[in-house]
């Protein structure tokens, strides 16, 4: 599934990250590497949301949260 | 002749480099608490044990890729020779993040020092970070220091001092060891898997052969294999591999190592930061995120009104008492008639009149430093990302926009941070429109004046207006190029903090300053200049102010500003002189009328019956503020703008600028008139 149908709560892990390269590499360079953790905080209809990656909060625009592919959906842990 | 040793410092977005450049070389460079406040090389000098250093600020990267503008300042430099030595500032509440540019900077093979910032933040959530294992692993040294609170400074140059020649301990290797042996390995604190390191000893090997003097070829072979644009372009060799993708290899080792180092030297890891969680629930909230930043906004506003303008009262009442104290004080002296108008009605009118808003400009400078301190301006691009992607622009074009309430200069060069080179142009037309704080006295002015009880109100909707005018105005722009919007935000939401007394002291003492030396620069220049256009016409002194140089060139631009209400050569001679800077809107209306005291309650009566003189009314008034709101942002603006994206732009605003002010004051004056 994609992150952008990810639930406020719970924390996923990244599968794959389907986007430009320019952004996909930013998003590796910011810890989002395969099999790494997403929690996701906060959510907007839209598809919008603020996330923790690797300790730190993000906020991430719908393309963004619709470009990575994650799996595995479990209660939000303490990243 | 000592030499001097450059020191960079660099480090992730929001890490507290400038912090720490503000400690070391008393510079009092801006603050704040979202990433990306810092968009431009920025140097100082310090002595440390009778040598020089130059100390160098950067824009905050992630990584040694670039992709914005202040990326690109601080990866170009940190790559050119200017630099001795690099001290990455750690954000040691993030370490996980932090690390990998650390990794990063480590393998480019100059000295590296790294600063553990905000190790006072660590404590305060119970973490303990092992600062004997960690340099260990690492093989640079690492400092603890808190650049806030100012710990850890000297020990900090004395790394530096010693660093810069010697060459760093070998790190002490944990790695699994390979199947076979590798160049260097025991100097290495990141060492890749076999696979990796095989294609990076092959690389250095024929970029050694190919290219002569290069340094360090491990740094290049390792930018080769992930495909660096840069690196490729400007040193190409032949060779293939096959078409793995290596560079998400090479970043998944380096995290995999960041996990070993996290693992083993960070102790209680469980952090007790659920003060920003809780903070987030309300202010990011889906539904009453962009009411509460709209009740935020207003809040500062009505501050900068309400305890600005008390404060004001007695601003003007000293006014008052030096202008009816100077003329006889100045003719005892011994001064003439004419040099006495000059000082009262030229430099005290305008000058002084300016400097009577001071409080309402304190005010609102200080409101938007708690704002940008507090760790909220990077929630408010995530709050308006939705709406800012209606209009064809990211939520992070939000933020030069917000700052725009305070100066469209740095708001401009806040833009820097967007990716895309269409998001900026469209973001810098549209930042002057939000209401900067020189249209502050303008508007206070002219409501007072002419709508008393609902003098704030009206204000009010000047700020409203603008924004509504930017919106629009970008708008139209993403329909002519056609660009959908991408809703690509990546932002990071840093941790609450309560402001700074420190930081915020800066801001603002920072910005009182600008506005003292404006009213002394400019302002004190344009008002000297103006009283001599009014004063001196074609056949020499006049006495008639209409026939005097000012007067003859208002009177050519009647004409055209007659169909906004404003058809007066005074209001013409005023809005051209405000294009030095807007606030000369107001102290020339004080020059124009001899009017000293023109903020005064007694001043204001005198302005407003020159006004009823001229059948200037509170229509007029209204459609004179919204003119103002849009018409060309001031010079500084248009230099920034030039220098920013370049004349072209420079020119296109100004004339954007001009032709919206024009059309709206003369639909508001029009629809005005007709009811």
């Amino acid at each position: 599934m994609r992150l952008v149908e990810g639930k406020k709560g719970q924390t996923y892990t990244v599968k794959a990250i389907n986007a430009e390269e320019s952004l996909e590499r930013r998003l590796r360079m910011l810890g989002l590497t395969d099999g790494s953790f997403i929690s996701i905080l906060g959510k907007k209809r839209c598809g919008s949301m603020v996330v923790k990656i690797r300790g730190t909060r993000f906020a991430l625009g719908s393309a963004v949260s619709s470009a990575i592919e994650v799996g595995g959906e479990t209660e939000c842990r303490k990243l | 002749m000592q030499e001097t040793v450059n020191v960079a410092f660099i480090g992730n977005p929001n890490c507290g480099k400038t912090t720490l450049f503000n400690a070391y070389t008393g510079a009092k460079l801006k603050v704040a608490n979202w990433p990306g406040v810092t968009v431009e090389k920025k140097e100082g000098i310090m002595k440390y044990h009778d040598a020089k250093y130059k100390l160098c600020d950067l824009p905050g990267i992630y990584s040694l890729t670039s992709y914005t503008m202040e990326e690109t300042v601080s990866r170009n430099y940190i790559l050119s020779d200017d630099v001795d030595i690099i001290v990455d500032v750690v954000d040691a509440s993030a370490l996980e993040r932090n690390l990998f540019l650390a990794l990063g900077l480590i393998e480019l093979g100059k000295p590296v020092v790294i600063a553990l910032n905000m190790m006072d933040i660590i404590e305060e959530r119970g973490m303990e970070i092992d600062l004997h294992r960690l340099p260990e692993m690492l093989g640079v040294p690492v400092i603890p220091v808190s650049a806030r609170k100012r710990t850890g400074l000297s020990t900090l140059m004395h790394a530096v001092a010693h660093h810069v020649t010697e060459k760093s301990d070998k790190p002490v290797h944990h790695h699994s060891e390979g199947s076979h042996v590798h160049k260097h390995h025991d100097e290495l604190a990141m060492v890749y898997s076999d696979d990796i390191e095989d294609k990076i000893d092959a690389l250095s090997t024929l970029l050694q052969e190919k290219y002569k003097n290069l340094g360090n070829y491990r740094w290049y072979a390792i930018k080769t294999l992930e495909g660096d644009k840069d690196i490729l372009e400007n040193y190409p060799v032949d060779i293939k591999f096959d078409d793995k993708n290596y560079e998400d290899e090479i970043i998944n080792q380096k995290y995999e190592f960041i996990e070993e180092i996290i693992s083993e030297t960070l102790v209680n890891k469980d952090e007790k930061a659920r003060k920003t969680d809780k903070a987030d629930k309300a202010l990011t909230h889906p539904v009453w995120g962009i009411p509460i930043f709209l009740v935020i906004m207003a809040a500062v506003f009505f501050l900068t009104f309400t305890v600005g303008d008390f404060i004001k009262g007695y601003f003007e009442k000293g006014l008052d008492i030096l202008s009816g104290a100077l003329p006889p004080a100045l003719e005892k002296m011994g001064a003439g008639p004419m040099l006495v108008s000059l000082i009262v009605d030229g430099i005290l009118a305008g000058v002084g009149g300016i400097l009577t808003f001071l409080p309402n400009i304190f005010i609102l400078f200080l409101a938007l430093a708690f704002l940008e301190d507090s760790g909220y301006m990077s929630r408010i691009a995530y709050v308006m990302d939705n709406v800012m992607g209606k209009i064809g622009l990211s939520g992070r074009a939000f933020i030069p926009m917000i700052l725009g309430f305070g100066c469209s200069v740095p708001a401009v060069m806040a833009s820097r941070a967007l990716e895309d080179r269409r998001d900026r142009i469209k973001t810098i037309l549209v930042t002057p429109f939000m209401s900067c704080s020189a249209r502050l006295p303008i508007y206070i002015m002219f409501s007072e004046m002419f709508f008393e009880k609902y003098a704030m109100l009206v204000a009010y909707s000047m700020y409203i207006i603008g924004v509504i005018a930017a919106i629009l105005i970008a708008l139209i722009m993403s329909k002519i190029d056609k660009k959908r919007a991408e809703h690509s935000l990546l932002i990071e939401l840093p941790e609450y903090k309560m402001p700074n007394i420190h930081t915020v002291f800066i801001y603002v003492w920072e910005k009182v300053k600008d506005y003292l030396t404006k009213a002394g620069t400019t302002i004190f220049i344009a008002s000297i200049i103006l009283w001599f256009l009014l004063n001196f016409g074609f056949g020499g002194l006049t006495d008639n102010m209409g026939d005097s140089f000012a007067g003859v060139l208002g009177k050519n631009l009647v004409p055209i500003l007659k169909p906004a209400g404003l058809g007066f050569w005074q209001i013409a001679v005023a809005l051209i002189a405000g294009v030095a800077a807007k606030e000369v809107v107001v102290s020339s209306t004080g020059v124009l009328f001899g009017v000293a005291n023109a903020a005064s309650a007694a001043g204001r009566a005198a302005i407003f019956a020159s006004f009823q003189g001229i059948g200037f009314g509170a229509v007029n008034a209204m459609s004179l503020m919204l003119f103002c709101l849009l018409y060309i942002p001031c010079v500084a603006t248009i230099a920034t703008i030039r220098r920013e994206a370049g004349r072209k732009w420079a020119w296109a605003s100004a004339l954007l600028h001009l032709s919206t002010a024009w059309l709206v004051s003369t639909l508001f004056y029009t629809i005005a008139s007709l009811l």
